[in-house]
């Protein structure tokens, strides 16, 4: 029971932190929105194209902006040791490195949702291909999350270059986005490929607390 | 009561410390005293288990620390040697969060009180962000009284203090001990309290 009142209070805590940090997301966002228009532009206006290339392209700038996040995903709790405390406070670090995933999810991810809708307008998109967009948006964000945390954690003793930690994610991803764009194709099965999709996530759901976990132990040992 | 028993650690075939042995009884005080980069702190993280010690073995009132890690940590505070509390959480967020964690009974109002005493009332509402140095420092401290944990491991306490606070922090010190407590802290300052033990790293 005290156990489930500390989740909750952890979750208390990211979500004020979230909101302290939301010009962050609105940055991440608008990155979003611009890269939008800048291929809408530099492609011209002809819709058969735009239709043609919409989903991909939405979904590679969605990758990219939200990769841009996750450098933030422990830096702050780990540089002023709040992982030691929340961990003296009767949380092992696998499942800190769970909730933390979890937040990500919720904070971070979710709201890139609202702006999917949005961005399909750009592309000219038909109807059923921005409900595919958005269902395998919120699995591949969870692996995103996930990815982000092995990444994240990995690189807690780099201080000078992070695009090392973007490299394994976006390496990682691509089966994600060629499972996620093979819903799109009428002759593939959408079913086989949704439960590949929440395959995958179930997997990195199972590596990355242990991994994290032990790349956090790691790192504070030689801090 | 704390046995550490024939404790060593080295890095990199760099001997830190070597067989120590340290038994802290119940109503006791005890500092670690040392020059700048003699291991205080690094001997307070093996201590805490934070880093594997090379040979030796802690005990917490006779049990292996390592056999039921958590519940060394449910009967410790431990205050690190820099700052700690959420830089864009407000200060009484940060007490929230300490308090709830620890499962700590103190009432609101005990809470301001202790606000009062340390005289960082008038920050409730401010981020910490904004505090000096001192202040967060004073911050950091209140989590020995709102935990209300037995066993106090403290890392350079005295660090940013001013005159004042350093005789209200002696003062908590006797009455923790007084309370049956036990008291483990670094510092390379020669505090005056009475009953103190001094071990030299």
């Amino acid at each position: 029971m005290i156990l489930i009142q500390k989740i909750f209070l952890f979750f208390k805590r990211e979500a004020k932190l979230f909101y302290s940090n939301i010009a962050d997301l609105f940055s991440n966002i608008l990155f979003f929105f611009l890269s939008i228009f800048i291929f809408v532009f530099a492609l011209g206006a002809d819709e058969q194209l735009l239709r043609n290339v919409g989903m991909g392209i939405i979904w590679s700038l969605l990758l990219l902006s939200s990769t841009l996040s996750l450098r933030k995903f422990y830096e702050d709790d780990f540089n002023n040791s709040v992982i030691k405390i929340i961990h003296m406070g009767g949380i092992s670090y696998e499942l800190i490195v769970f909730l933390k995933i979890m937040s990500h999810f919720f904070f971070v991810q979710i709201p890139f949702l609202a702006s999917i809708p949005i961005a399909c307008v750009f592309f000219n998109l038909p109807i059923n291909e921005v409900y595919y967009l958005i269902l395998t948006f919120i699995i591949g964000s969870f692996i995103l999350s996930c990815l982000g945390s092995i990444s994240a954690s990995m690189n807690l003793l780099n201080k000078t270059n992070f695009s090392i930690g973007s490299l394994i994610v976006l390496l990682f991803f691509i089966p994600v986005i060629i499972f996620s764009i093979g819903t799109n194709n009428s002759e593939s099965d959408f079913n086989s490929l949704i439960s590949l999709l929440l395959g995958i996530a179930l997997i990195f759901l199972g590596i990355s607390p242990w991994s994290s976990a032990a790349f956090i132990k790691l790192a504070l040992r030689n801090k | 009561m704390l046995l550490i028993n024939n404790l060593s650690f080295s890095r990199n075939d760099n001997i830190i410390f070597q067989n120590l042995n340290l038994s802290l009884i119940n109503r006791s005080i005890t500092q670690i005293r040392g020059k700048n980069g003699s291991g205080k702190t690094t001997f307070i993280n093996v201590v805490l288990n934070f880093l594997e010690s090379k040979t030796g073995e802690i005990f917490w009132e006779g049990k292996n620390i390592k056999k039921n890690i958590f519940n060394f940590y449910n009967k410790t505070t431990f205050i690190m040697d820099h700052n700690t509390c959420t830089r864009k959480m407000t200060v009484l967020d940060n007490i929230n969060f300490w308090s709830r964690l620890s499962s700590s009974k103190l009432s609101k109002d005990e809470i301001s009180l202790l606000l009062e005493t340390f005289n960082i009332q008038k920050y409730q509402n401010t981020k910490t962000m904004y505090l000096s140095s001192g202040e967060i420092r004073k911050l950091e401290l209140l989590r020995l009284i709102l935990e209300q944990k037995k066993l106090w491991i403290l890392d350079e306490p005295y660090n940013h203090l001013d005159d004042l606070s350093i005789e209200i922090l002696n003062q908590t010190f006797i009455d923790h001990i007084n309370k049956d407590g036990v008291i483990l802290f670094t510092s390379h300052l020669k505090p005056s309290i009475d009953n103190l033990e001094v071990v030299d790293l």
